[in-house]
């Protein structure tokens, strides 16, 4: 399954128009950081929300509290495998 | 020198999927492997929980297509509970999957795929992404944008936030469409309907007609397929019987409870992928590139080869089109974009035939649902294949047991022998640039993993 892990916006660069050229945001989260296209976002996020990104793009705005939510089912997950001795992270097919 | 290359990421799928090709001493390739890294345990995670949750917990992980997750997670859970929604709530379903394909479909078409056509393979990285289909066509660019923003309200307006979908509930949909929505909705979704005719249009005049021997031949391999028919053998992405179809053309057909009968999970050990093979072909699976076993492909060109037709008219005319020119089944792995083009088409006048069914805007949209002991098993054509959620629950309706096979496992085999063909076609001598690089990417992008 493809895992949709929100990363965090650290900042927005508008771009020159609103449709066509809406920018970029950097993302950071979990060591990576890297800078995202906006033009397939729902919702231009602000800084401090988070985005789900999906081939380069982000696809979805959420919610500190939204993405706190997902993040935590995770995390969970994580553990559930850790319990039965197999580390997350390794190559899976989605 | 024996040297390994790494394609890492694939442009445009991050985080994703990484290519690795293997050259000998005299540079020839030796191996080509797509690995396809993500995390498992959903599995093992929802074991316990109340099943009801299960639809809206798997929208959370699997965010990509929630919709696609959601909706087989609520059939399978019917099926648990041993319950089947009223006409409405099927109709509401089955409109909000549709939708939902249209928004993909445009997404990976325009923004992932057609930069690599309109612009060409050769052409810079740095211009060979959105901005420079949006440089070189402005106003198609333009339309592309609004006309996936369309497909995201119309599907608001009826089924509230896109991004974790609530509105597919244990037996049925959670609220009913009212006239008013019904008649601003078959507005919206004619002039998605126009869109959609017209890219099509446009991508056989401006994209194909450029890119038909690339189209034939690059990451081309024999393989049978797997889709989702009616009884008649018509298309469908919400609901119907599975189709194998073997590479010869033959079909067999099952309903989605029988499905371990004619498919079975591997994992390779090198990769602790799981990838999914033709069972019922009683050849096991193999990679072997010379002589592959097993190997099947789903998504959306296995979806138009699976099919006998399409029940709408503008989609069939173009399927009729399409065979005229390959044949059925279809080989050539790019044409997954053409097929994903004509799903396009059909998923907007499906779009227009669930609205126009009076029995959409009906009150019942659910029937009340008793928890308990049971097994269900649901599907959903996804963008990127046939999409199966498994669940077994207790006395209490909480689950004892889960399985999902998910569009990209089914791939995953053949995405290997795509990438090794393409890989021993374009590398010689060790030589590999950038615009080959390229290629082998486009091979992986046509299944867009």
């Amino acid at each position: 399954m493809c895992l949709a892990v929100p990363l965090q916006v650290v900042e927005v660069i508008t771009g020159s128009d609103e449709l066509l050229d809406p920018g970029v945001a950097l993302v950071a989260g979990d060591g990576i950081r890297r800078e995202v296209r906006l033009e397939m976002v729902d919702r231009i996020p602000a800084v401090g929300e988070y985005v789900i990104i999906h081939a380069g793009f982000a696809i979805r705005t959420l919610t500190e509290e939204e993405a706190e939510y997902n993040l935590s089912l995770m995390r969970r997950m994580a553990e559930v495998l850790e319990e039965e001795g197999r580390l997350p992270g390794e190559p899976e097919c989605s | 020198m024996k040297r390994a290359i790494t394609i890492e990421p694939i442009t445009r799928i991050e985080g994703h999927a990484r290519i690795r090709i293997d050259l000998d001493e005299s540079g020839r390739v030796s191996d080509a492997r797509v690995e396809i890294t993500a995390l498992r345990g959903f599995e093992q995670f929802v074991i316990g929980r109340p099943a009801e949750e299960i639809p809206r917990i798997v929208t959370r992980i699997c965010g990509i297509c929630p919709w696609m997750h959601h909706l087989a997670a609520v059939k399978a859970i019917d099926g648990c509970f041993g319950v089947s929604p009223p006409p409405a709530g099927n109709l509401l379903r089955e409109l909000a999957q549709v939708l939902a394909h249209i928004h993909d479909k445009i997404l990976h078409f325009f923004f992932l795929a057609a930069p690599d056509f309109v612009l060409g393979p050769e052409s810079d990285y740095s211009v060979r992404n959105v901005m420079g289909l949006v440089r070189s066509e402005p106003e198609l660019a333009a339309r592309v944008v609004r006309m996936r923003q369309l497909a995201l309200a119309m599907l608001e307006r009826f089924a509230g936030k896109a991004i974790h979908p609530v509105a597919g509930v244990v037996g049925g949909f959670a609220r009913p469409m009212d006239a008013g929505e019904q008649r601003d909705l078959l507005a919206d979704g004619q002039v998605l309907l126009d869109f959609a005719c017209q890219s099509l249009a446009f991508a056989k005049e401006r994209i194909f007609s450029r890119f038909v021997e690339e189209m034939l031949s690059l990451g081309s391999v024999t393989t049978g397929f797997l889709g989702t028919v009616d009884a008649q053998g018509s298309l469908r992405l919400y609901d119907g019987l599975l189709r194998l179809m073997d590479p010869g053309g033959g079909l067999v057909e099952f309903p989605v409870e029988e499905y371990d009968q004619f498919l079975a999970e591997h994992v390779e050990p090198w990769s602790y992928a799981k990838m999914v093979y033709a069972r019922s072909w009683g050849e096991g699976i193999s990679l072997d590139s010379s002589q592959p076993r097993g190997i099947y492909r789903a998504n959306t060109l296995a979806r138009i080869n699976v099919c006998d037709h399409i029940a709408t008219p503008r989609a069939q005319e173009e399927l009729e089109a399409f065979r005229e020119l390959f044949g059925r089944p279809a080989q050539g792995t790019l044409l997954y974009h053409w097929a994903r083009l004509i799903e396009l088409v059909y998923a907007c006048e499906r779009t227009l035939e669930l609205l126009a069914d009076e029995r959409i805007v009906e009150p019942l949209v659910h029937h009340v649902v008793e928890p308990g002991a049971g097994r269900g098993i649901g599907h959903v054509e996804a963008p990127r294949g046939t999409l199966l959620h498994e669940y077994a629950t207790d006395g209490n309706g909480c689950i004892t047991r889960a399985n999902l096979i998910v569009g990209t496992t089914h791939n995953v085999a053949p995405m290997q022998l795509c990438v090794r063909q393409a890989a021993d076609r374009l590398i010689g001598n060790g030589a590999a640039d950038e615009e080959i690089l390229n290629r082998i990417e486009m091979a992986v992008r046509a299944y867009d993993p």
